[in-house]
């Protein structure tokens, strides 16, 4: 009886560490944050002496302009990066998965500017930038153009961040497009073009579909950090001119640092999870449900022969 | 370099051997403290690097080691906010940036200096309260005055102005002769300048100013707001930003920058120097610790070619006060050797060395010393400024964060988005109101 006993409770011995890893790693600070989201909680206190205010934070921040007008910015910021990105990166991933000598020089090449701190990646397009010093003001003028204010007008400096998001991130997309569609089945290839599929119609309806389940993965995680930028944007604009390039994680930072108020900022940081949460579930929701239909059409395949 | 290393080991000399005889007598004051080290928080600052060059004269003369971290003033804000709610914190002294004072002092964070200079073992006989700016001690120094920040007869004492600052105009005075226009006195004088300049001097911007999005916007506004008759409260903590004087504030600070030189509305203050020194404008009109950098000829491009005048007079005289003070944290491990340090750094004596390195005086008698006007002849010129210097150009209360950074982003709209700024200070004074009001400033009424 006894060693039955022990024998059943094996397994969760073995989890125990990992388990209490993860609670002290993971659920503690989430739990933290979430508790600290009800509290009117200045820096300069203590959290124990922070009053308790209930869903004051979370109803605040409704009604407040300038968080409703940041989380547009960052809805509106998250969706055209990633689109950018995702074009450019599968399109480039198509362009190149071919045997080139020099290749494997070329995707160093080409994930280089992943691999800057973002701080330096800041720095260096705020250079770039610069209104009378920078290389894209400079140039312009040379040819005779008028000079672009990059980040001194508010859609300019929109479309200055995208840029340097764009420059920074599209390598991300292409190194996982090209790592799958090398290991895509060959077979299926050799099939399509033995059936005389012409290169677009292989693309559309042999690789990309082949592709789409590490296509989502990559999609889900620039997304989820598109949510998050924080460092470039901040040595660029630092969320200006207005508000026009303060993203959420600008201005929860903001909120705790400048205007002092940690409850408010964590209840921000919960609304952005709450966001990332969702898209994450209907994003795999989505792809369970194309699973699901191919997984129904193969079925009815099988049966008609 | 040599010239300062000379002045240094001359006071040092001088110095050295006053403690040296002090100490044969008594032990001397500072004998108890010997071989303690503290550890100081300060900003990057012009002022405290000049302090940097004076601290081993210091130790010299005290035996009291001192260890400091020296951050970006934003950053050294938000690490001292975390520290100084720690039951043992490591800061023995630190230097705040003059908006902290509410809310170090309201959070109980800093030590009272009353038991400090009632102590005769610590306070030195020979200090000379009165020599101290006044303006900077109410400013900066004092808290519990009137409104609770201003001066007033129930205020005292928790810290000491190090590193204050006000503003003057500092303006290209080849510039100015080659085109033949006056020196602006005046607002409207100044106004014209600023766009006169880019008329006659092609390529050249009229006057370099803050206005990034946030408190530098913020800063910029305010810095008018106050000579033009305005004021962002009114005595009984009613919003009057947006009244007339508000709104020619703003209109004076768009025409700034819209005659600014490329790219101004996304300047900071180093920004805005850097422009001013690169002679991509012909004023600039910040603090006076910019001025150093200005004369240095290895950075500067203008050096010797710059005049130094009084913020000009809008409805009335007002230049900013602002800086840092240094004050002893509640949590700190060494107090009176701390404040020993203190009080040698804004002594007569300590307070000349800093300015000799570069630094700005905290003494009336430091600006009248003939040696720094012979070394920074605009020393002058400062000294006067400072009769203007208005403790009251913005709000130090606890809630000013959130309103500042208000401003600042709704500034940087009307700079850059064309925003009215009748609507836009409207909208100001309005959610400034409600957050007066959550905090409890309108309990009385």
């Amino acid at each position: 009886m006894q060693t039955a006993n022990a024998n059943r409770l094996t397994p969760y011995l073995f989890l125990a560490p990992a388990a209490l890893i993860m609670a002290v790693a993971l659920l503690y600070p989430i739990g933290y944050m979430i508790y600290a989201s009800f509290l009117d909680w200045n820096p300069s206190q203590r959290i124990g002496d922070a009053e308790f205010v209930g869903l004051k934070n979370y109803i605040g921040l409704l009604s407040d302009a300038a968080f409703r007008e940041s989380f547009f910015v960052t809805l509106k910021f998250a969706a055209v990066v990633v689109t950018l990105e995702m074009v450019l990166g599968v399109g480039l991933a198509l362009l190149l998965d071919r045997n080139i000598r020099g290749m494997s020089m070329l995707r160093t090449l080409f994930i280089l500017p992943m691999m800057i701190a973002p701080i330096v990646v800041g720095l260096m397009w705020r250079y770039m930038y610069h209104p009378s010093v920078g290389i894209f003001n400079r140039t312009l003028k040379s040819l005779g153009f008028e000079p672009i204010p990059w980040l001194s007008d508010g859609s300019w400096a929109f479309a200055s961040v995208v840029i340097a998001d764009v420059w920074q991130w599209t390598p991300f997309i292409f190194i996982l497009s090209l790592a799958a569609l090398q290991s895509l089945p060959q077979s299926a290839m050799e099939a399509a073009r033995i059936d005389g599929a012409t290169g677009w119609q292989q693309i559309v309806y042999i690789k990309l579909p082949l592709m789409m389940p590490v296509l989502i993965v990559t999609l889900l995680l620039r997304l989820i950090d598109a949510f998050k930028v924080l460092e470039v944007i901040l040595v660029l604009t630092n969320g200006g001119p207005g508000l026009s390039t303060e993203i959420l994680s600008l201005r929860i930072s903001r909120t705790a640092s400048e205007f002092r108020e940690l409850g408010e900022a964590a209840a921000m940081s919960n609304y952005l999870l709450i966001l990332l949460v969702i898209l994450t579930f209907a994003m795999f929701a989505y792809n369970k449900a194309v699973e699901a239909r191919a997984a129904r059409l193969r079925k009815a395949a099988e049966e008609d022969l | 370099m040599l010239s300062l290393k000379t002045i240094l080991t001359g006071t040092a000399v001088s110095a050295t051997l006053a403690s040296a005889v002090f100490a044969a007598g008594h032990g001397g004051p500072y004998e108890p403290y010997a071989g303690t080290t503290l550890v100081i928080n300060v900003p990057a600052h012009p002022h405290y690097n000049a302090m940097m060059k004076v601290l081993p004269t210091f130790t010299e003369e005290t035996g009291i080691e001192v260890e400091v971290d020296q951050l970006q003033y934003l950053k050294m804000r938000e690490r001292q906010t975390l520290e100084l709610t720690k039951s043992e914190g490591d800061y023995d002294m630190i230097a705040y940036v003059v908006f902290s004072k509410a809310d170090y002092v309201y959070a109980d964070q800093l030590e009272n200096l009353a038991k400090y200079f009632m102590n005769p073992a610590l306070a030195d006989p020979n200090y000379d309260q009165g020599d101290l700016i006044s303006g900077y001690v109410q400013n900066i120094g004092v808290a519990g005055g009137q409104k609770g920040y201003l001066p007033g007869q129930l205020g005292s004492a928790f810290g000491i102005p190090f590193g204050s600052e006000t503003s003057v105009l500092a303006y290209r005075k080849d510039i100015f002769e080659k085109h033949g226009i006056a020196v602006p006195e005046t607002y409207d004088q100044l106004l014209d300048a600023a766009c006169k300049i880019p008329e006659v001097e092609p390529g050249m911007g009229g006057m370099a100013s803050r206005a990034a999005s946030g408190h530098q916007a913020s800063h910029a506004f305010l810095l008018h707001l106050a000579p033009l008759g305005g004021r962002v409260f009114d005595d009984s903590w009613e919003p009057i930003i947006n009244n007339e004087a508000g709104v020619a504030a703003a209109n004076a600070l768009k025409t700034i920058v819209d005659c600014g030189p490329e790219g101004s509305q996304t300047f900071g203050p180093a920004e805005a120097a850097a422009a001013f020194q690169q002679g991509q404008a012909a004023m600039f009109m910040d603090s006076i610790a910019f001025a150093a950098g200005f004369e240095d000829p290895s950075k500067s491009t203008v050096a010797g070619n710059v005049g130094y005048a009084l913020h000009p007079e809008g409805v009335r005289r007002g230049s900013q006060t602002g800086g840092f003070g240094i004050a002893i944290p509640k949590n700190a491990q060494n107090k009176e050797a701390a404040f020993l340090l203190m009080q040698w750094l804004t002594s007569k004596k300590g307070d000349l060395m800093v300015a000799m390195a570069g630094g700005n005086p905290s003494r009336f008698s430091t600006y009248e010393n003939a040696e720094l006007n012979e070394k920074y002849p605009y020393s002058a010129t400062f000294g006067e400024a400072l009769k203007y210097a208005d403790p009251d150009w913005r709000p130090i209360i606890p809630t000013w964060g959130k309103i500042n950074a208000d401003i600042g982003t709704t500034m940087s709209q009307v700079l850059t988005e064309d925003l009215d700024p009748q609507e836009a200070l409207n909208g100001v004074a309005e959610r400034a109101r409600a957050i007066m009001d959550e905090a409890g400033y309108y309990t009385w009424q």
